[in-house]
């Protein structure tokens, strides 16, 4: 074994000290006079800044919230237990940060920027402060690319933008995070060095979770690794057992980090899920602070406090790298009641939701989408000529089915168009059915919209029409790749890609029908 | 909490009125009286405290400790007080009076803890040089704090100057456990 001097040992000590200063420090404090419920008000602080971050001792830290005229309202970071009154508290000069950087990527941190996965310190550089103003308008423009979410639906329908804010609401147990999660998986696409040749830039993800159980969380993440999606994602939790100011600034953390990659020219996409619980640790932090309780014993902020974090979601300007950062938030209704507080604030800060009904969910259809109500206002610049051709009249179908559905349950006599719509919407709505942690390319997601509004599956029984879908993908797959390659390439259908779809679905259809 | 703001409330309106009668020296030697015995006999703060004293017997006892040892203005000034039913807060507004009284008069109030006690040669050494710093009349309070070491920790208002070998300590242990840490 190699020999260790004590001489050497204290060589390298007293290099480690030699860079220590000692000088006098200077720093400005304030005694504490009442702590309790991660709330601690503090006397002094006399020039303490609002949202500046305060040091407790045993390592507790807090954030400055009020600024009465004879005492300071801070929330803690940390156990409130470790913290009495009359114990010092530190000034640190800086607003609440947490440090941003490409280490993050792959991590599970808190919303300060500590990381909770157990792999070690994470080497950043940078620190960007939690709360930050949202960009003005000449720094934006126009959302034009598309975020493909890999979910039929949606992608078809709903069309997300990359820099678009869409909600994603709904009931518990409807699916919320499973579209969310999706979504993060279809990203590995944009990551590869395929997407690069096409032009389309990597989506780095951001899912940040609010006041859930760790073992949902803990879930999630496995999901994501299991498919190979954590290299992109970092994952911010603030679980239920974590302090109510912890859980009210995650999400402003995710945006924090989000726009570390937005500014440096580069795609974001964050998940705030769920905003309802956010809302819930604010109000509970907001009567601790004795602020006065307004509507469903809110603050009167609490408008505010979304539009400034969904505000933050914006499309660069090319002058800026043309970066951008998408929000997807998550609110859960109660018994499907959209028109309560938070849900109504949500929906009118967003560009668009994502409407999830219970029943749906019940009966089969999943993802359980309620195409009704839900729309999304940025809509069809954020999507691939080639879908906006093939699913122009898809919404309308469904529509008129829906409403052709509810007279047909009197089993009255129906004649034939009225028939032939509704076989078509029953088939349209089996189409659009999709599994979880299965997102579709684009490419196929066009032939399958186009198979389904051309009319090729109105011969079909229902039960064989997710078989039938499948199997035509495979035998294009097979037999007619071009026809996905053009499509990915040229992001639309020519005549000639119309007459070859044509073709392959004409052959194929003869093939299946025969085998029925 | 509403208690600092009542109490900042009499204390500056006392401040005011003793500028405008030109007696701001007689009312600063009786605050003074007023704030140590009321900081020094415990039973009697209870007893101001207390909801079951009537009001007219609390006068009367500030009266019998008081009439004779001060002013006929500070004296009113208390009666005043008790007979708004902020007796209770007599000794917050006293300690404020004093307060506001050194801000007035531009004095500074330095609270300065060390391990062990100063020559008065040091003592001197370390007012001048606070006075040259702030500009203002320096009045030190020295307290012996074991705990800190060496070095000495100086209290201005808010701002703490530390000197001390704790502190240093703590620093170094801080950038032990994380690396790097820069002085405030």
């Amino acid at each position: 074994m190699a020999e260790v001097r004590p001489d050497e040992i204290s060589a390298i000590l007293r290099k480690q000290l030699s860079g220590f200063e000692n000088e006098m420090d200077v720093y400005d404090v304030g005694t504490v006079l009442q702590v309790g419920d991660g709330i601690a008000r503090v006397y002094g602080l006399s020039k303490v800044m609002a949202s500046e971050l305060v040091e407790f001792p045993n390592d507790v830290f807090g954030m400055v919230l009020n600024l009465d005229e004879d005492s300071v309202g801070c929330v803690l970071f940390g156990e409130s237990t470790l913290v009495k009154e009359g114990d010092m508290v530190k000034r640190t000069k800086r607003v609440a940060s947490m440090p941003v950087g490409e280490a993050m990527l792959g991590r599970v941190i808190t919303p300060l920027g500590k990381p909770i996965d157990g792999k070690g310190d994470i080497q950043t550089e940078k620190y960007s402060p939690i709360e930050r103003k949202a960009l003005g308008v000449v720094q934006r423009q126009p959302v034009k690319e598309a975020l493909q979410t890999g979910i039929t639906a949606i992608d078809a329908m709903i069309p997300i933008g990359r820099g678009q804010r869409e909600l994603i609401i709904g009931d518990r147990q409807t699916g919320k995070t499973a579209i969310a999660i999706d979504t993060i998986i279809n990203q590995k696409t944009t990551h590869t060095a395929e997407a690069k040749s096409l032009g389309i830039n990597p989506v780095f993800c951001i899912y940040v979770a609010i006041g859930q159980k760790s073992s949902t969380v803990a879930q999630v993440v496995a999901k994501l690794q299991e498919s190979g999606a954590m290299e992109y994602t970092t994952v911010i939790a603030a679980t239920a057992s974590d302090p109510a100011p912890l859980q009210f600034i995650a999400p402003y953390s995710g945006a924090t980090l989000g726009e570390y990659f937005r500014d440096s020219g580069r795609h974001a996409l964050v998940i705030y899920d769920d905003l309802s619980k956010q809302a819930a640790a604010y109000r509970e932090l907001s009567l601790l602070l004795r602020r006065p309780p307004g509507r469903e014993a809110y603050p009167g902020d609490v408008f505010y406090l979304h539009s400034r974090l969904l505000e933050r979601a914006s499309k660069l300007s090319d002058e800026l790298g043309g970066g951008s950062l998408t929000a997807l938030p998550i609110i859960e209704t109660q018994q499907g009641d959209v028109s309560a507080y938070i849900p109504t604030n949500v929906i009118s800060i967003t560009d668009g939701q994502i409407y999830l009904l219970g029943s749906l969910f019940n009966a089969g259809i999943r993802p359980a989408i309620d195409v009704g109500i839900s729309v999304s206002r940025v809509g069809g610049n954020a999507q691939i000529k080639a879908m906006r051709k093939v699913a122009g009249t898809l919404k309308l179908d469904l529509a008129q089915y829906r409403e052709l559905e509810s007279f047909a349950k009197f089993g009255s006599d129906l004649d034939k168009s009225t028939q032939r719509t509704l076989a078509k919407g029953a088939r349209l709505v089996e189409l659009l059915k999709q599994g979880q942690y299965a997102p579709a390319p684009i490419e196929k997601q066009v032939v399958s919209i186009y198979l389904g509004t051309n009319g090729y599956l109105d011969s079909i029984d229902i039960s064989d029409v997710k078989r039938f879908e499948k199997e035509v993908l495979e035998y294009i797959e097979v037999k007619y790749n071009s026809i996905f390659e053009t499509i990915k390439k040229e992001k639309q259908i020519s005549d000639e890609t119309n007459a070859a779809i044509k073709k392959a679905a004409d052959e194929f259809l003869s093939v299946f029908k025969k085998n029925a | 909490m509403t208690d600092h703001k009542v109490s900042l409330r009499y204390a500056t309106s006392l401040l005011d009125s003793s500028i405008e009668r030109k007696n701001l020296d007689t009312v600063i030697k009786d605050m003074e009286f007023v704030f140590s015995i009321l900081h020094r006999e415990k039973e009697l703060a209870i007893a101001l405290k207390s909801p079951v004293i009537k009001p007219k017997t609390k006068s009367s006892i500030l009266s019998d400790i008081f009439q004779t040892r001060i002013s006929e203005e500070t004296m009113n000034f208390i009666l005043f007080v008790v007979n708004k039913n902020r007796e209770d807060l007599l000794l917050n507004i006293s300690k404020k009076f004093l307060e506001l009284k050194d801000e007035y008069l531009g004095i500074l109030n330095i609270e300065i803890s060390a391990p062990y006690d100063f020559s008065d040669d040091q003592k001197e050494l370390i007012k001048k040089k606070f006075e040259n710093t702030f500009n203002k009349i320096i009045l030190m309070t020295f307290v012996i704090n074991k705990d800190l070491i060496g070095g000495f920790v100086a209290k201005v208002t808010d701002t703490m100057y530390d000197a001390s070998v704790k502190h240093q300590l703590e620093l170094l242990r801080k950038q032990f456990l994380h690396g790097n840490v820069s002085l405030n």
